[in-house]
């Protein structure tokens, strides 16, 4: 059977075809200062690590992270975005892993949902950077326990991607 | 405290919704199919006793008046009929006659309800509209009149005030929105409210967006029409005070609810896909979760053995046998293979609460408006149950665990 028809786009044909963009509100900062900021916090992170304070960094990535695409510039907010999974991925690298349900638990839920994303996003780039499966699996296990599968739809559904 | 009545209306299909007559004693529903089936109660069972066929198209809801004694449905194959009881010119028996209802929508019709006074209905479609469809004496015949601006995409549900003309709707533009179903021909002027003063068709009384950019399955207002809730598909449950203005939102740790009822002024039962009714209280100063209908240990507690490798238990749903048979096979390389000697019995892959699939609609059974004392459910597992709301399991005790009901204003 021919199902080539399936992939003809139909909503160029309506005029008012709800676009990605309408779905939800962009991140208010321009793409610069987003750039500023995560490199800001990753400095922030860095001593806040070596004071062994992982909670503290943790919720200091998490809170106002950078999310969707930056249409008029794309290279900065994907620099801006890596470089913020970049930051995450040292905190979680750095997290023994009996540490990690107690870290956990003291995130906010919105800090958690926050979490579920970065690690479906590093889960979503296999030998990208120091990102390793294992450790995202781990953390993702430990997640799943503390904030259950509601947590996990949550990342599925926002479209405020990070 | 009864034990919540169950009844199997089917055993493979699934029942798309579920309306009752005034007196309880008949049931309409559809089992994912064209037809509407009437069931008659026959003491502790229900008894098919007619079948009314007129769409083409699966049907999507139903809602039953309980002053008029008409039944209106909605389908995917665009139309409503609204369905009055008349006596057969040949026969003499009384039959369920059908009006055509002219929607003016080109996509499905997906959810249909009387307003309080029973002179005008709410369809949603996937149109980008919902038709308020009121009676037209000379036409001889229901015209409808579309609710289109701001809404983005399918509306997957609609609310009535009681003050027959505000409508709240949620849909997939992740927007759960209030707006004014005023009719001329048909309404008084409605007195000014929390939502508004002025109120002529389509003005917009509220909009408000699902937490983390979910589909708004299910939308309600309170008894008093003041406080509006929507359940949404980021496992979510939003309560809004447009005086406050206050939005107080529970982030849930299980899978999404699908469908709410208000049984009080301060108390809400949602269902979904964690197959269990979750009962909520709250007021302007916050809501939470108070526990279950249903008793996930105390139902199964003489289940047998359970396939129980796993000391840790997982949230929700991830309790079940199923996952276990996935974990085994992949942690320890079991594999129980359906039909192979390993394999135990066969309600293995059974849940431990009484629906075993996801719950679709949750709607008002017995007590008024304000005070409902029990609620029916009906869902994909092809099973009616009526549970009494004040047969509360706590959240402890179900097995939801963790920080389920975390609350938050924002």
């Amino acid at each position: 059977m021919d199902v080539s028809f399936r992939k003809i786009d139909i909503d160029q044909y309506d005029e008012d075809a709800l676009l990605v963009t309408e779905l939800y509100e962009a991140d208010p900062r321009d793409p610069a200062q987003a750039l500023n900021d995560v490199k800001q916090k990753a400095a922030a992170v860095r001593s806040s690590l070596a004071k062994g304070d992982i909670v503290a960094a943790l919720m200091l990535v998490l809170e106002d992270a950078p999310y969707g695409p930056h249409l008029d510039d794309a290279k900065v907010a994907s620099l801006c975005a890596n470089l913020h999974l970049q930051t995450l991925v040292s905190i979680l690298n750095s997290t023994k892993s009996s540490e990690i349900p107690g870290v956990v638990k003291a995130l906010s839920t919105d800090a958690q949902d926050t979490l579920m994303k970065y690690l479906y996003k590093g889960m979503a780039l296999p030998g990208w950077g120091d990102v390793s499966g294992s450790v995202l699996l781990g953390w993702h296990e430990k997640l799943t326990e503390v904030a259950g599968t509601g947590c996990i739809v949550r990342a599925m559904t926002d479209r405020r991607l990070v | 405290m009864a034990p919540p009545e169950v009844f199997s209306l089917s055993q493979q299909t699934p029942v798309t919704c579920h309306a009752f007559n005034a007196d309880r004693t008949q049931l309409a529903v559809s089992l994912n199919s064209s037809d509407v089936l009437i069931y008659a109660r026959e003491g502790n069972d229900w008894k098919h006793i007619d079948t009314l066929s007129e769409h083409d198209k699966p049907v999507t809801s139903i809602d039953w008046a309980p002053q008029s004694n008409r039944i209106v449905t909605s389908a995917q194959d665009r139309n409503a009929y609204v369905w009055q009881q008349t006596p057969d010119p040949q026969t003499g028996h009384t039959v369920w006659k059908p009006t055509l209802v002219l929607l003016r929508i080109n996509r499905a019709a997906t959810y249909v309800r009387w307003s309080p006074n029973e002179d005008k209905f709410a369809v949603a479609s996937g149109a980008r509209a919902i038709a308020i469809c009121s009676f037209d004496p000379e036409g001889d015949w229901w015209v409808s009149r579309l609710l289109k601006k701001p809404i983005r995409s399918t509306v997957l549900s609609v609310d009535w005030h009681p003050n027959n003309v505000l409508l709240a709707a949620g849909g997939v533009d992740m927007k759960a929105r209030v707006f004014s179903a005023y009719i001329k021909d048909v309404d008084k002027r409605p007195g000014p409210s929390v939502w508004g003063e002025k109120l002529p068709f389509n003005t917009i009384c509220g909009e408000y967006a699902s937490p983390a950019g979910g589909w708004v399955h299910d939308v309600a207002f309170s008894p008093s029409g003041d406080v509006l809730a929507f359940a949404s598909h980021d496992s979510s449950i939003s309560v809004v005070y447009p005086g406050g203005p206050a939005v107080h939102v529970i982030k849930l740790s299980i899978l999404p609810l699908v469908t709410l009822a208000w049984t009080t002024e301060e108390s809400i039962v949602a269902a979904g896909h964690d197959c269990q009714p979750l009962v909520f209280a709250g007021n302007q100063g916050g809501w939470e979760i108070i526990g279950s209908l249903d008793d996930p240990h105390a139902n199964k507690a003489s289940g047998g053995s359970r396939s129980g490798f796993g000391g840790a238990s997982p949230v929700g749903r991830l309790n079940s046998a199923a996952f276990n048979t996935f974990r085994n096979a992949a942690e320890r390389g079991i594999s129980n293979v359906p039909g192979s000697p390993t394999a135990s019995s066969s309600n293995e892959s059974e849940l431990f609460t009484i629906h075993q699939n996801t719950i679709t609609s949750v709607r008002p059974y017995d007590g008024v408006p304000g005070n409902v004392t029990r609620v029916s459910t009906s869902g994909v597992d092809g099973k009616l149950v009526v549970w009494d709301v004040n047969a509360v399991t706590p959240i402890g005790a179900t097995g939801l665990a963790g920080k389920l009901g975390k609350m938050q204003l924002r």
